[in-house]
């Protein structure tokens, strides 16, 4: 597991002494403790690093750990004790943000992982460019068609009906992808929250690819609806 | 220890509260008014009024006041340039810089005109604490609110005006959220709120979730420029228009009667069906229904920013629990109307729609100095927070409605060898192309180590902090070197540049503290020629005139009346104090006739009632 390389003390500006890395305040002396590079979004909140989170519980956690170290509650605390409070504030809203949308959550434990598009890209990975996703081929193929038949139609004259109609149609065989997608997204995500709970260090690797491999699909069938609605606008 | 305040600076009126054993008051005048009009003038000699007094003198001498410069604050001249001719005072500077207002022979920015309204306020508290026997009654330090659509460099610039006014400011605080905390503080319930805030320049609508105390906006919208001014805006043009004029331009001071007619007529039709303007010899009926067609347009643009809103927080209209009613301008029954059918219910309108924000203000102010941790308030950043990149084309590295502070940041690298300095441009708003969105500052991230292009990995931190103020830091992260950052504001006053407007405002606070003693000598003559003059027109003046007062008496309390009235004009403080007197003294033996008459009237009743 790629956490277990990390450290899981952190030092107390304060007093000097040694606290557990997901804590917010030292155990010794109280005072709130400097934001460090170690951590991740999961367990600054307390959660398991799963894609079914609870978002109920995320919420309350959210608002208690607000009351904790919001910096309205450090205006007379020294100034290390503010920046810390503000650094740990942002971080907490930053977190939440993130985590409580399965999507973002979802491109947030790929960065976590090292799997985010960035650093595939970076990596020289070929299938993260603006390719069309092999998936998607048939469709992508099919509706480009339709698109030029449609652009000659308006060029032509042709009532706004008759080539809307046209695009309607030829968006169904795309919603009925992303229908399918997002089905698949939620069997990944009960696999990742298995793998995880079973400790199946394996298989961690496999389904993250899985997974990322549907965000992009999911990305490109996104972009490609949008189109749609653009030419529609016409 | 000092006294800490909430600011409400309005574009119409403002106002100051604290808090009191647990509660927050707005602080009043001896005469209950608690709105100190957002009006700075300066007469001939250069001294400076403001409020009520700077109100009159739109009257008399309009070139010389400004009124609404929050509509000014953070802006450039390209920016206001439209509505600025509507206006009786000059607006000039550089096309893509900080407006300069022209008040009397003298120019200042935005800040420094709001500077002089805060000031009032400040004093105006400073007398109730002392007045209450406060022994530090000073005020030093604020929690000053702006509309919550106001972006970096409208915050920024209501933050200078208030270090320009001598006042810490402890938080930048949205109304629309402020609004929410005063209305919280009674009922302790859950739930979803939408608070609506159309005030006198700027509208906003916020959506919050309220549990536990936590008072968490979901989403924010709004329009700074859109408010019960464009109303009155739109009646001054009806009416000059049916005013047949003799082909010349109407004076400023016109206008202003104009102005405030319209505004007389528009408050009526809240209460009535039907009204009358008066101008002059002007005379025109105006019912309800006619201004209802006339602003009806305006009241329809705030109903976007209410479903973009609803939709940025997810949530249906049907899902909202409550809508708090803000600002003046709700009191407009269409507003009401309008906002009822919106969310499906009757709007809150509880507390005075003038006074909630302050107190909200003073709520804030209380927590940060206190630490009382009962309520807390989670805001967010109205506008998307991004970066210039290739082919003009905005970056989005922090999203409208992020709850603050918040974080993002951005990689940046070099794109030739041994380049040492990047520039940087920093934007808000939420449209694709730099030249729609808000150019906030634009920096050179220097110091880069010198590497082969494309090599450096300067990583730029960009914090929006709980005031929703953004701040930079950037560091190289293969060298691990900091680097330093010159942030140029694009529509903003440098440190420098309020440290001295700081310095100024001092060097005429003596000028200010005369003509203050002016405002008062004046207001005391005007109390004692009213109840002069009310005595005299009283009914049983006749009798008491003939049986009670010496000969020439009479003669002698009118001569004076008469001369006190021509010198309360004047800039001569002593004069109008002299006078003063002159006339309380000859007064002094009718004012006891007076009360001994009621005296002995009070106590044959009483005998009466006895028997």
């Amino acid at each position: 597991m790629s956490s277990t390389s990390t450290p899981t003390v952190q030092i107390c500006r304060t007093c000097g002494g040694g606290a557990p890395v997901d804590v917010h305040f030292c155990p010794q002396c109280t005072k709130i403790l400097t934001l460090g590079r170690q951590g991740d979004y999961f367990s600054f909140l307390g959660v398991p690093r799963k894609l079914n989170l609870d978002v109920a519980d995320l919420e309350q956690r959210f608002r208690a750990l607000s009351r904790q170290f919001h910096p309205d509650y450090f205006y007379n605390a020294t100034p290390a004790e503010r920046r810390a409070s503000l650094e740990r504030s942002s971080y907490l809203n930053d977190a939440y943000r993130t985590l409580r949308q399965p999507l973002t959550r979802v491109e947030y434990l790929l960065s976590l992982e090292g799997m985010d598009r960035q650093r595939a890209e970076r990596e020289g990975e070929a299938e993260t460019g603006n390719k069309v996703p092999p998936a998607l081929l048939e469709e992508v193929f099919a509706l480009n068609e339709e698109l030029d038949t449609v652009r000659e139609q308006r060029a032509a004259g042709a009532p706004a009906e008759q080539w809307k109609s046209r695009l309607q149609a030829a968006r169904e065989p795309i919603e009925r992808k992303r229908a399918a997608h997002e089905a698949d997204l939620e069997g990944l995500f009960a696999r990742w929250d298995e793998v995880v709970d079973r400790g199946a260090e394996d298989e961690r690797r496999q389904v993250l690819h899985a997974l990322r491999e549907r965000m992009l699909e999911r990305n490109y069938i996104h972009n490609l609806l949008a189109g749609i609605e653009r030419e529609l606008g016409q | 220890m000092s006294k800490v305040v909430g600011i409400d600076l309005g574009t119409t009126n403002s106002l100051v509260a604290y808090v009191e054993n647990g509660r927050p008051v707005v602080i009043r005048e001896k005469s209950g008014d608690a709105l100190v009009p957002s009006v700075v003038s300066a007469a001939e000699d250069g001294t400076i009024y403001v409020g009520r007094e700077a109100q009159r003198r739109l009257l008399t001498d309009a070139g010389r006041t400004v009124y609404s410069v929050k509509r000014f604050m953070g802006r450039g001249l390209d920016d206001v340039k439209h509505e600025a001719r509507l206006l009786p005072f000059k607006v000039s500077g550089e096309s893509a810089g900080v407006v300069r207002i022209g008040l009397g022979e003298r120019e200042f920015t935005p800040p420094e005109i709001s500077a002089f309204v805060l000031r009032e306020l400040k004093r105006r508290a400073e007398e109730h604490f002392a007045a209450l026997g406060v022994v530090d009654f000073e005020v030093d330090r604020a929690v000053i609110t702006v509309p919550a659509y106001f972006n970096d460099a409208q915050r920024t610039a209501t933050r200078d005006a208030g270090r320009i006014a001598g006042l810490e400011v402890l938080r930048i605080i949205n109304e629309p959220t402020a609004a929410s905390l005063a209305y919280g503080l009674d009922k302790r319930h859950t739930g979803v709120i939408a608070v609506y805030d159309l005030g006198g320049g700027t509208f906003d609508i916020s959506i919050l979730r309220v549990e536990d105390g936590v008072f968490q906006v979901l989403s924010t919208n709004g329009d700074t420029h859109l408010g019960g001014d464009d109303m009155d805006l739109l009646l001054v043009e009806k009416v000059l228009a049916e005013i047949p004029g003799d082909g010349r331009p109407q004076s400023g001071e016109f206008i202003q009667e104009v102005r405030k007619a319209v505004i007389q007529a528009k408050h009526d039709l809240s209460e009535r069906d039907a009204t009358e303007i008066r101008v002059g010899t002007y005379r025109r009926q105006l019912t309800r229904g006619e201004l209802d067609a006339m602003i009806r347009p305006l009241v329809e643009r705030t109903l976007a920013p209410c479903l973009q809103a609803l939709a940025d927080a997810g949530l249906q209209s049907s899902q909202i629990d409550e809508v708090v009613l803000v600002g003046g301008a709700t009191r407009v029954p269409l507003v009401r109307q309008l906002v009822g059918d919106l969310f499906g219910r009757t709007p809150h309108s509880e507390l005075n729609p003038d006074e909630v924000v302050a107190l909200g203000a003073a709520v804030q102010a209380d927590i940060l100095v206190t630490g009382n941790r009962e309520m807390l308030l989670l805001d967010v950043t109205p506008l998307s927070l991004g970066i210039e990149t290739m082919g003009g084309v905005v970056s989005k590295i922090i999203l409208r409605n992020s709850t603050i502070p918040a974080t993002g940041s951005e990689m940046f690298t070099t794109g030739v060898d041994n380049q040492t300095a990047v520039d940087v441009h920093v934007l808000q708003g939420e449209r694709e192309l730099v030249a729609d969105n808000r150019s906030l500052a634009r920096f050179k991230l220097r110091g880069i180590p010198p590497m082969p292009a494309g090599m450096p990995r300067v990583q730029v931190q960009f914090q929006i902090d709980a005031n929703g103020i953004l701040s930079v830091t950037a560091a190289e992260l293969r060298t691990s070197i900091e680097q330093t950052i010159e942030v140029k504001p694009s529509y903003g006053l440098t440190d420098e540049e309020v440290e001295r407007m700081l310095l100024d405002s001092f060097e005429h606070a003596e000028a200010d503290f005369a003509a203050r003693l002016l405002i008062e000598a004046r207001n005391e003559a005007e109390t004692v020629i009213t109840a002069t003059e009310k005595t005299l027109r009283a009914p049983e003046f006749a009798a008491i005139a003939q049986t009670e007062l010496a000969a020439g008496e009479q003669q002698k309390i009118e001569s004076v009346l008469g001369g006190l009235k021509m010198v309360l004009g004047s800039p001569d403080r002593e004069t109008i104090q002299k006078w003063t007197h002159a006339l309380n003294d000859a007064t002094r033996h009718l004012a006891e006739v007076v009360m001994n008459r009621s005296v002995q009237a009070a106590l044959s009743g009483k005998s009466v009632d006895s028997m």
